[in-house]
């Protein structure tokens, strides 16, 4: 299984192949508001990830349209805490059926920017059935990666560590 | 009265590895760590439908068991996978292994 972090150099966690560092690809989109990613979900096979889990419908659609998918990151439930999580998950319940509403794909990972924020492939796949996931799609979501770490490497993209 | 096997919880077991700053907390430390974690993470009604119990810690080794509801694993591993820190040190609570008995955990 693959990992998406924010930080370059990070090691591999328990069942993680590589964890490639998401700067590198050209299709990563870190969208501040919800009109950066409808923007942004017009590119070609766009990696959609904004902070606050506010993407619209009709972003939603275009995105799927033009192949592009919407990360679910780890390291946002753990910058927050108490009720403050518990509305980030939230969202993140929301968002995600959205996706699969109107034929979105998704990813999970965790988007470490340190050593303390990386998890494991078990962690990971929990994350996603806490999320409302079902095994299909976290299957799915692992395959999305590693095509998207394959079209990098063709690329050959500076910045993938660990082997990727 | 004890209650009939049916009626019971189907309960798994869950292995992990603790560290608090580096380093693997005594017993007691552990207990009031993963308690008031667990209880943050799922309140008091969601600890009761949760069938959990910390069933043993090792202090020297950092490993223990929790017990919980069979259907709610997952569950219990994004709760212990969201423990970052701990009374302001980094604390990692490692989810290792789940089995229906604690012997072949």
């Amino acid at each position: 299984m693959l990992d998406l972090a924010l930080a370059e150099g990070l090691p591999n966690a328990d069942g993680i192949s590589a964890a490639i560092f998401a700067g590198a690809l050209p299709s990563f989109s870190n969208c501040k508001s919800p009109q950066e990613a409808k923007a942004a979900a017009k590119r070609k096979r766009a990696l959609l990830y904004c902070k606050g889990y506010e993407i619209d419908d009709g972003a939603l659609l275009e995105a799927a349209r033009n192949g592009g998918a919407v990360l679910f990151a780890f390291c946002d439930v753990l910058g927050e805490s108490g009720f403050r999580r518990a509305i980030i998950v939230s969202k993140m319940r929301l968002l995600l059926q959205a996706c699969r509403r109107e034929g979105c794909p998704f990813a999970f990972c965790t988007l470490a920017s340190n050593e303390g924020q990386l998890r494991s492939a078990r962690e990971l796949a929990a994350f996603a059935a806490v999320l409302g996931a079902t095994p299909e799609e976290r299957k799915h979501s692992e395959k999305l990666l590693e095509g998207i770490a394959g079209k990098a490497g063709k690329g050959g993209k500076k910045g993938e560590k660990n082997g990727a | 009265m004890a209650l009939k096997p049916t009626q019971r919880f189907k309960q798994r077991y869950v292995a992990f590895v603790l560290t608090c700053n580096a380093l693997h907390p005594a017993y007691a430390e552990a207990k009031e760590l993963v308690h008031s974690h667990f209880l943050s993470f799922f309140g008091e009604s969601g600890i009761s439908s949760l069938a959990f119990k910390l069933v043993k810690y090792d202090d020297k080794a950092g490993i223990g068991i929790v017990r919980c509801e069979r259907s709610r694993v997952d569950e219990i591993i994004f709760c212990m996978a969201c423990l970052s820190s701990w009374k302001g040190q980094a604390a990692r609570m490692e989810p290792r292994s789940t089995s229906g008995t604690i012997r072949r955990l």
